[in-house]
């Protein structure tokens, strides 16, 4: 007896060892053939220029990207970029504007969130209006932006005349010292009605009985916010942050069109950096490393962005 | 007794003079935030219904003294050759949103219908590969992508961001939807079973009706996206004729620098499709950002 048990035991052992996983998948073929048609398109689609953006990394390709006649280099891509000091510049830039921006979107987006949590008139509406800048085009709202910037004719610079605090309109996107903290305003004006999308979202998972006993043991509204609203919100926080930060380190179309990183590279991120020099200056071996380097950053977030999305899984699957 | 009743309602003043703060502070930042949203496109629309002569003026006309539609008229005249630019760009972006909108919803059904019910191995490695790619900027995807398409001979044609569009559309579209999904009772297809439904005529009768909300927000995200995408469309056309808006109207304006009414009208029209889905749809659209993002 003990010892028939114990070969089953071991066959199962052997199995779920080796063979078990085939055997799972065979079980499961149906089951692919649901997400087949995305993992096909994902894969001709992602995983290939992947690959290739790897390898022209390596090689010095002529501009007309005549892929024969490309020459393996090594690293020589990589070590331009680090000894360039458009690199550094552009990375500062880059910095500042993800953070700046992905603060003042959260935090903004966080509030809006909870003034409009409570019912009023209109709240609809309102609602409404400040989801639009998060609707239309990147392209229209540069567009829009550079109009009211403008340094004959903007409407800001006719209003600072207008009290007082400027002689004539201020060069506010063509002049090194303004352009970055003017640009990162209409990334904010664009971004944070995600952030509250979000939190309007995660504000309604909050249990009203724990707010209402706070409130019955003496809790006034911060500590109530603190102490029940905010430590509910903390995963949708963290991912929110995260999709965020992501979403403003690739940011491309407002730079790129409201300034195409000028003047003298005060307003080039890297997206814009790296689309200058692939497309503009058809450098695609630094191009290519560039894209690798980001990639790599981008991949370390992402470690972040699925730790916290599968910590938010844990936590539903245990409530 | 009386000391209970005495802090009870010291308690309840303090409160509500502390709740009343915040809740001015509350509707100050509202308005605040109201006029940060809505006047620059406000600007935007009073500057469109200017002469060009009008706009570019110091002080500004902050209302427009002869307020005239012509920016709008030249645009919508198939006669005059912008409008018969603007038209056909228009008419691009609708072709290509629209065919990335129904393809994304065929492919991505399935997908976020699996990752919601079935567990087969490598379920989570896929969903989450799949959530990666919602990471990367379309620039790293640039030129491989512009060499790929040159090898299949889709460069300069609409097949071309059609493709490219359903990839960085789905990911997205299998989050959301997979939300929608792990919410309908298991029940209901097992009792759909047990009455003799195959696998399939059990999702197609009874789940695909029941998340008809969640594939409405699926489209409008797609459709959205693809109305607005630019690096690809900016990349991959250069043939006039095949321009969609947000290219049309860059190049456009590059040639006319001053037309800013007429760049500000562009502007409104373009916008107006999305816009006007977004707040007819908008109720699917939060509920499906709450399902997916929160509940998960």
């Amino acid at each position: 007896m003990t010892i028939v048990s114990g070969k089953a035991e071991a066959r199962r052992t052997l199995q779920s060892a080796g063979f078990g996983v085939f055997r799972k998948v065979w079980e499961h073929r149906a089951d692919y053939a649901y997400v087949l048609p995305a993992i096909a398109v994902m894969l001709v689609v992602i995983a290939y220029p992947i690959y290739y953006t790897i390898e022209l990394s390596f090689f010095n390709t002529p501009p007309g990207l005549q892929l024969r006649d490309k020459t393996f280099v090594g690293f020589n891509n990589y070590t331009a970029i680090l000894t360039s000091q458009v690199f550094w510049q552009v990375t500062l830039n880059t910095l500042i504007w993800t953070f700046v921006s992905t603060l003042f979107s959260f935090v903004l987006g966080f509030a809006a969130a909870l003034a409009l949590h409570r019912d009023f008139i209109g709240r609809g509406v309102l609602r409404a209006i400040l989801i639009i800048p998060w609707v239309i085009s990147a392209v229209a709202a540069s567009y829009i932006w550079k109009w009211i910037y403008h340094s004959d004719f903007g409407i800001i610079g006719a209003v600072m005349v207008e009290l007082g605090l400027a002689d004539r309109p201020p060069n506010f996107i063509d002049s090194v010292g303004t352009v970055l903290p003017s640009l990162i305003v209409v990334n904010i004006w664009r971004e944070f009605p995600f952030a509250m999308i979000m939190m309007m979202a995660g504000l309604q998972t909050v249990p009203d009985q724990l707010l209402r006993a706070a409130k019955v043991d003496g809790a006034n509204a911060w500590q109530r916010f603190w102490h029940v609203t905010f430590p509910h919100l903390r995963n949708v926080s963290t991912v929110t942050i995260l999709l965020l930060a992501v979403a403003n380190f690739n940011s491309f179309i407002i730079p790129w069109i409201m300034t195409g990183g000028g003047p003298s590279n005060a307003s080039h991120i890297w997206i814009t950096h790296i689309y200058e020099l692939a497309f503009g200056r058809q450098r695609w071996g630094v191009a290519s490393a560039y894209s690798v380097l980001l990639f790599l950053i981008l991949m370390t977030l992402g470690y972040f962005y699925v730790r916290a999305l599968s910590g938010n899984e844990r936590k539903d699957r245990s409530a | 007794m009386s000391t209970i009743a005495e802090t009870t309602s010291r308690g309840q003043t303090r409160r509500r003079v502390r709740i009343d703060g915040w809740r001015w502070g509350g509707r100050v930042f509202l308005v605040f935030m109201l006029l940060y949203t809505a006047l620059p496109m406000v600007w935007m629309l009073l500057t469109s219904i200017k002469s060009g002569f009008a706009a570019m003026q110091l002080p500004p006309q902050w209302w427009p003294d002869q307020p005239t539609l012509a920016s709008y008229q030249k645009l919508l005249d198939p006669q005059n050759s912008v409008g018969q630019d603007f038209l056909r760009f228009f008419w691009n972006s609708l072709i290509v949103s629209t065919a990335t909108t129904i393809l994304s919803v065929i492919v991505a059904v399935p997908a976020a219908y699996a990752f919601s019910r079935f567990t087969f191995p490598g379920r989570n490695f896929l969903f989450f590969a799949v959530l990666l790619r919602n990471m990367f900027p379309a620039v790293i995807f640039l030129v491989p992508l512009f060499v790929l398409m040159r090898a299949i001979g889709l460069v300069n044609t609409h097949g071309s961001l059609i493709l490219t569009y359903l990839t960085f559309g789905l990911p997205l579209a299998i989050w959301l939807l997979k939300g929608f999904y792990d919410n309908i009772p298991v029940q209901l297809e097992q009792a759909a079973r047990i009455d003799g439904a195959t696998r399939l005529q059990a999702f197609i009768l009874i789940v695909m009706p029941l998340s008809a909300p969640g594939i409405i927000a699926t489209a409008i995200y797609s459709f959205i996206g693809a109305w607005n995408e630019y690096i690809y469309a900016y990349t991959f056309l250069s043939k006039n004729e095949q321009l969609t808006l947000p290219v049309g109207i860059q190049r456009f304006f590059s040639e006319n620098t001053t037309d800013f009414p007429g760049l500000m009208a562009a502007s409104f029209m373009m916008s107006v499709p999305v816009v006007v889905l977004f707040l007819v749809l908008q109720r699917y659209f939060v509920r499906a950002l709450t399902e997916g993002a929160v509940k998960h």
